[in-house]
């Protein structure tokens, strides 16, 4: 969620909250007439829905290592409340998790905000790339979640892009705007600002769905 | 007696705060989507509107230059979400006077899926593709709520919950140079009318 957007949500929630309060404990009631209770409540009712989608989308989202990802977008069991989270979550048409799960980050594993002014590495350990029956993916976007021009056309990485594994089987992926030396099959190019990843993997293995399979952290690896 | 004036005031304000709560919790997915609707029927993305009941298959050039300007009034909804795993498939049916044919080529295991939503909640009832039938080809009648026709032989039928089914497909792409071969597989998975 944006943080522009998450100010709307609080102050649609402060506004509804506030004329609740003041409706119950601060009115004269027997000033008010029909229309303005009917016309009131309805803009209330409207705005909680908007804040009680966020709040309940929130209590959904599954976070692990800065890396967030919804259960149960697009499924046709999800109920009506589940429903209209995601919708707010997710404007268009999602996958279900077992035809595709994505994972979103905006940070590194320390929770701070990913920028091409900084060098970081996205390490799998041996064995641990995400697993899937069909093809895995990393793609990075602006902070617009917008493509950023850059020397090699590359704008993503997965496992049919060839990946040159490290000799104990790791697979590092460079995230940086300048090549590293050696390891340009790895380099997936960050832009100059803030950029985001989307880690997806279509069919994803039984690990994923089930919930044991943890995305390895964003690192960061100039130090500063 | 004044107080029980007051009171009915507030019973009132709470019945439509309830009511709207619900109502717009309920509707959301329907609303969140009206641009998609939209974007497919008035817009379109890249050669005008996408008439309802076909398909829209992103052109190769698009996919693999993400940069390309669309021509004026196109929907950018293609531009949001980056993706450069697959070309899209978009489109709105309507079967509401009939059932569609939904066919797919033999893919040759190349990766992809065909998302049937219901736009009324932003749920999918139903996936044509790899991981549910399969890489080869086949053809399957779309139904919507109601038809009690015969399904001819040869084709499996999937029931729409909804008249109106939001299609979204995904088609496989290798590499810049997979792009023109993934398009000539995507234009194949096409929507017919139910003849006869």
């Amino acid at each position: 969620m944006s943080r522009t957007y998450r100010y709307i949500v609080i102050a649609v929630g402060a506004v509804c909250l506030y004329f609740l309060v003041r409706l119950l404990f601060f009115t004269d009631l027997t000033t008010r007439n029909v229309p303005s209770d009917v016309f009131q409540g309805i803009l209330v009712g409207a705005g909680l829905a908007l804040v009680t989608a966020q709040l309940y989308g929130r209590t959904k989202v599954k976070k692990i290592n800065g890396w967030t990802t919804a259960i149960g977008a697009g499924a046709s069991d999800s109920g009506m409340f589940l429903r209209a989270a995601n919708s707010w979550a997710f404007p268009g048409p999602i996958a279900v998790a077992e035809e595709a799960t994505y994972w979103r980050t905006g940070s590194d594993g320390a929770g701070h905000t990913l920028n091409g002014s900084h060098r970081y590495v996205l390490h799998f350990p041996p064995g641990q790339l995400p697993p899937t029956d069909a093809f895995w993916s990393l793609t990075m976007g602006d902070g617009q979640n917008r493509y950023v021009p850059n020397p090699l056309d590359r704008y993503h990485v997965g496992n049919h892009s060839g990946l040159v594994p490290n000799t104990d089987g790791s697979v590092d992926i460079y995230l940086q705007s300048s090549a590293p030396l050696g390891h340009e099959a790895n380099w997936l190019p960050a832009p100059a600002g803030d950029f985001i990843l989307w880690l997806r993997v279509y069919i994803p293995g039984a690990a994923i769905l089930d919930g044991t399979y943890a995305v390895p952290p964003v690192t960061k690896v100039d130090g500063s | 007696m004044t107080l029980q004036i007051g009171y009915v005031h507030l019973i009132i304000v709470g019945a439509f705060v309830v009511a709207a709560w619900l109502l717009a919790t309920y509707l959301s997915p329907r609303l969140m989507l009206l641009p998609y609707k939209r974007g497919i029927l008035n817009q379109g993305i890249e050669n005008g509107p996408i008439p309802v009941n076909t398909l829209y298959v992103q052109s190769a050039e698009l996919f693999v230059n993400p940069f390309t300007a669309l021509p004026a009034g196109s929907s950018k909804l293609l531009s949001y979400g980056t993706n450069r795993d697959t070309l899209y498939v978009v489109g709105w049916v309507d079967l509401s006077k009939g059932p569609q044919v939904l066919t797919v080529p033999d893919m040759g295991g190349r990766y992809y899926s065909v998302q049937l939503t219901d736009p009324s909640k932003n749920t999918n009832f139903s996936y044509v593709g790899t991981r549910t039938t399969g890489s080869a080809a086949g053809t399957y009648l779309i139904t919507g709520p109601g038809w009690t026709g015969q399904v001819p032989s040869g084709m499996r039928q999937i029931s729409s919950p909804n008249g109106a089914v939001l299609v979204a497909g995904r088609v496989f792409v290798q590499d810049y140079a997979d792009a023109p071969a993934a398009y000539g597989m995507a234009a194949q998975v096409t929507l017919a009318p139910l003849a006869g």
